[in-house]
């Protein structure tokens, strides 16, 4: 007999829908898209850092053959380049950082946008620059934009529950700094933009993207259009690792070249333009004090964080206070301060890399938890369980965390790792270190309304379409999405397709960030599902002669659940209900929201276990493995969520151990995919997963997010294992590259020798 | 830029091309052939989304070659795995293995990915790292990839026929 609560679909090993075909060529991303008559974008980039531009001469460009336009700041009047309005598409006057916008050609083919980019003549008179926070600060030092003295974009304190006395009150005071280097989200996709703008009502962009929403709401009202008449077709999105977050010049670029050609125009970012158009992490520097009671109670931390936003900073500063909040969910803390001071330089303007400043936030405050539990005498994994918040503990800004299976992870990876056997025990330059960490999943706060929408329409045969505008960069929200709908309505998730990624056909969805993808668009389809399930169900009592409540749905048929040897196949019932008098066509509706005010509903937790190496002759780490256990609430597509763990700790092992954007003097150095170094299959770790389900109030199915949680404790893992190779070093900086790594032990061979002497 | 007359096959249909002496081999099998399968990234032979399989199977950055030296060859793009239709073996262990993310590298590990077993039926770890060295992909960490030629349904064939 089939119960009610079983699950059928969820918590299945689901190979990813769109998987034939992405592997047999047939997915089309925005480069692929070729339309009639598509002209060639190419952009002239500035080649100084800060200049003024005496001149401009188009001239000889737009006489070359083949030139259909040719277009700078005097054609992008009034409109800026991002959603906040805060950068130009191009810049007018003067050039902020090596790389910005200067001017624009279409042309019949790339080689003649090449040309024509070569014959537009500039005339520049350099000005004096700051290509690094360090250099901002002096006094003095050049200004990027004249009315912001000092270089300081914003400078904000965040004070949550009652640091200072929580500080007067500790016994003890740790302190620590971290700096974190510039990185690229490096998706495999490169930027694109294709645009069709020939007509002067209706501008269609074909581009990757975490949220077309966005996207809409920031290119209608720049070129006087209603939302409805900008679509965004986000095909298939090429990796985003929360670097495709809205707008960038290039796409109005291509939109302007479109509307001035009335052709459409792609532009596509080859080779090392892929790093100037980028939006992705600046560096940071972070002191963080923490407030320790002798008995191991954390009391409270004071975040300070000065973050390069490079010449139009945008949104930076809010991912400092991300940052600094994600620190506090994991304790209870009595007070939280975080400073986040917001510096402008001469460089790219920054935006975020994949797990935000949490990454190398939480790798500085786990190395600092493993000192304190070291100076306390204590294990570093009891000194976190000690601390670890329980479920129903309401955090300092107002969280309530409903679900938590924090100290479930933390015992998991104690036990899963052998920590026991190897914690201290471990051979010279052998280290293994524990990171734990929280997420939000959902965005609101951050927004009015976190609103997701979805439809369900359920064909005469059985089969069933959902339509949904959330992306797909690879996370699999598509699949996750079918299989809520199929466990709703009873069916195999095979029989369900979806469609996405065109805004004039799918409904609502902020997008794919804040991990808001399973708990807000899975809430959204779950409700379209059930609306859809209601409709049947009436037909469906009818023909079973029972009540609409006493039915199951469940492996493709439709049951009365009190007497389960009377049922029908769902499809039968669907033809059925069509193929009446009513000759109702069966499609659910449905959204969801956050019900709470200003807040999300739920976050994930885990905790890791990172084992590495160090060879001390060329000071390169080696990571072994890596045990995680993720409490993700409930576990829609284990093969989905192995992934997403895999990558993860991958990408934060990337960011803690290799990925740096090297420049002299606002001059990138390595931007190419072989001199920005990331791991290759050789350097993986053994990765273990631990899926725990705490079964969430508010999410579907009970599930919260697996989309950035494991990346976050990744890192605080990795690094405190490096800390524990060195001896319990604090490592200042990420990436530990081996040049850092030598230096640190040249530091500890110092202090050892000077210990001995004395 | 001098035209030339060629002749170029691709999964097994062979074309007469006129191409310049500029354009790639990815330029060609993109834009005059027309198949969009093989993508185009980096365009400097770094991150591998552009990996085809020579007449021998083995492994080809199409973005640094010459279209033009290719004349009279024969090639296979992602398109000609499963040309008869049905996925081949290595296609199925990708999808089965969660081998697959984003999606955009995948035909270029999956060319790389097919010249590991056609070279070595049975890889060692070390002929699948070597194999694999040469694409980039961001989102798998490589793990369920490696999971998936290991597994390959014709390793699994092979091993079965050979015990």
């Amino acid at each position: 007999m089939p119960a009610k609560d079983a699950l059928n679909v969820i918590g299945t090993r689901q190979p990813r829908l769109d998987g034939p075909e992405k592997c047999s060529g047939k997915s089309i991303f925005g480069d692929d898209v070729v339309l009639p008559g598509m002209l060639c974008g190419k952009i002239l980039r500035s080649s100084h850092a800060h200049a003024r531009i005496l001149s401009i001469d188009t001239s000889k460009a737009e006489a070359l053959p083949g030139v259909k336009a040719v277009i700078t700041a005097a054609d992008s009047e009034g409109i800026m380049g991002t959603r906040r309005g805060q950068e130009p598409v191009f810049c007018k006057d003067i050039t902020t950082y090596k790389g910005e916008e200067i001017a624009a050609v279409a042309a019949l083919d790339e080689v003649t946008a090449e040309k024509a980019l070569r014959l537009i003549e500039v005339e520049y008179e350099e000005l004096p620059s700051v290509e690094n926070m360090r250099r901002a600060r002096i006094k003095g030092a050049p200004q990027v934009h004249p009315d912001k003295p000092g270089n300081i974009w914003s400078d904000v304190v965040d004070t949550y529950g009652e640091p200072d006395e929580a500080f007067a009150e500790a016994d003890l005071i740790y302190e620590e700094k971290l700096n974190a280097s510039v990185t690229h989200n490096l998706f495999a996709e490169f930027h694109v933009a294709v645009v069709d703008f020939s007509l002067p009502d209706k501008l269609t962009l074909w581009t990757p993207t975490q949220t077309a929403l966005l996207m809409q709401h920031a290119l209608a009202p720049a070129f006087g259009l209603s939302i409805s008449q900008v679509q965004i077709i986000h095909l298939n999105t090429g990796g985003a690792f929360s670097g495709r977050g809205g707008t960038r010049p290039h796409h109005y670029i291509a939109a302007l070249l479109s509307r001035e050609t009335r052709r459409p125009v792609k532009i596509f970012a080859a080779g090392d333009e892929e790093f100037l158009v980028c939006r992705a992490l600046g560096e940071n520097h972070y002191k963080i004090r923490a407030a320790v009671n002798k008995d191991g109670t954390l009391k409270a931390f004071d975040m300070d964080a000065d973050m390069d936003g490079g010449a139009f900073p945008a949104e930076v500063g809010y991912f400092g206070w991300m940052a600094g909040l994600c620190n506090s969910w994991v304790f209870p803390l009595k007070g939280n301060r975080l400073r986040r001071r917001v510096v402008m330089t001469n460089t790219r303007p920054h935006f975020l890399g994949h797990g935000g400043m949490m990454l190398s936030t939480n790798s500085a405050i786990m190395q600092l938890c493993s000192k304190i539990a070291k100076s306390l005498d204590r294990d570093p994994i009891d000194f976190l369980l000690q601390n670890a918040i329980d479920p129903g503990h309401k955090g300092l800004s107002g969280e309530v965390f409903a679900s938590c299976g924090l100290k479930e992870c933390l015992e998991t990876v104690r036990r899963e790792s052998g920590w026991e056997d190897k914690y201290g025990k471990l051979p010279e330059y052998h280290g293994i270190g524990v990171g734990i960490g929280a997420m939000a999943a959902g965005a609101k706060g951050a927004f009015k309304h976190d609103t997701s929408a979805a439809l369900v329409k359920i064909g005469e045969d059985g089969f069933v379409t959902v339509f949904t505008g959330i992306p797909d960069m690879g996370q699999g929200t598509h699949t996750t999405m079918a299989m809520i709908a199929a466990e709703v309505l009873g069916i195999d998730a095979n029989h369900v397709q979806m469609v996405a990624g065109d805004t004039d056909i799918t409904p609502i969805d902020i997008g794919a960030f804040a991990q808001r993808g399973t708990i807000q668009t899975g809430n959204a389809v779950r409700n379209a599902a059930l609306d859809a399930r209601d409709q049947l169900a009436k037909n469906a009592a009818s023909l079973l002669e029972t009540s609409e409540d006493n039915l199951i749905f469940k492996a493709g048929k439709i049951f009365v659940a009190d007497a389960p040897e009377k049922s029908l196949d769902f499809a039968k019932v669907v033809y059925g209900t069509l193929h009446n008098d009513e000759g109702r066509y069966t499609m659910g509706r449905g959204f969801y929201n956050s019900p709470l005010e200003f807040k999300t509903t739920s976050w994930s937790f885990g905790a890791q276990v990172a084992e590495v190496s160090i060879d001390p002759e060329i000071g390169q780490v080696t990571v072994h493995r890596v045990t995680v256990a993720h409490d993700l609430g409930r576990t829609i597509n284990p093969l989905a969520c192995e992934g997403q763990i895999d990558g993860q700790v991958y990408s934060a092992m990337s960011q803690i151990l290799y990925e740096e954007v090297l420049s002299d003097d606002g001059l990138y150095l390595n931007p190419s995919r072989l001199e920005y170094k990331m791991p290759r299959t050789y350097e993986m770790p053994e990765i273990t997963h631990h899926l725990i389900e705490t079964i969430d109030p508010y999410g579907p199915f009970g599930a919260k997010e697996i989309g950035e949680g494991p990346i976050v404790t990744a890192g605080g893992a990795i690094a405190s294992a490096v800390s524990d190779a060195l001896g319990g070093m604090y490592m200042h900086q990420v990436p530990m590259t081996p040049m850092r790594i030598l230096r640190a032990i040249k530091v500890k061979e110092y202090l050892e020798a000077a210990e001995a002497a004395a | 830029m001098a035209k030339h007359m060629m002749t170029l096959t691709v999964n097994g249909d062979t074309y007469d091309l006129v191409v310049s002496d500029t354009q790639t081999l990815l330029d060609v099998i993109r834009d005059t052939v027309n198949l969009k399968g093989t993508k185009r990234g980096c365009t400097t032979g770094a991150c591998g989304v552009c990996c085809i399989n020579n007449s021998k199977g083995e492994a080809v950055l199409s973005c640094i070659t010459h279209a033009l030296e290719w004349h009279g060859e024969s090639i296979t793009t992602i398109e000609g795995l499963a040309a008869s239709g049905e996925l081949d073996a290595m296609q199925k262990a990708f999808i089965e293995f969660g081998a697959v993310q984003c999606g955009f590298c995948t035909p270029g590990v999956i060319m790389s990915a097919k010249a590991i077993v056609n070279k070595y039926p049975q890889p060692t770890e070390e002929q699948i790292n070597a194999g694999l060295a040469g694409v980039l992909c961001r989102c798998t960490g490589h793990i369920k990839v490696k999971e998936a030629i290991r597994q390959d349904h014709g390793i699994r064939e092979a091993a079965k026929n050979a015990s």
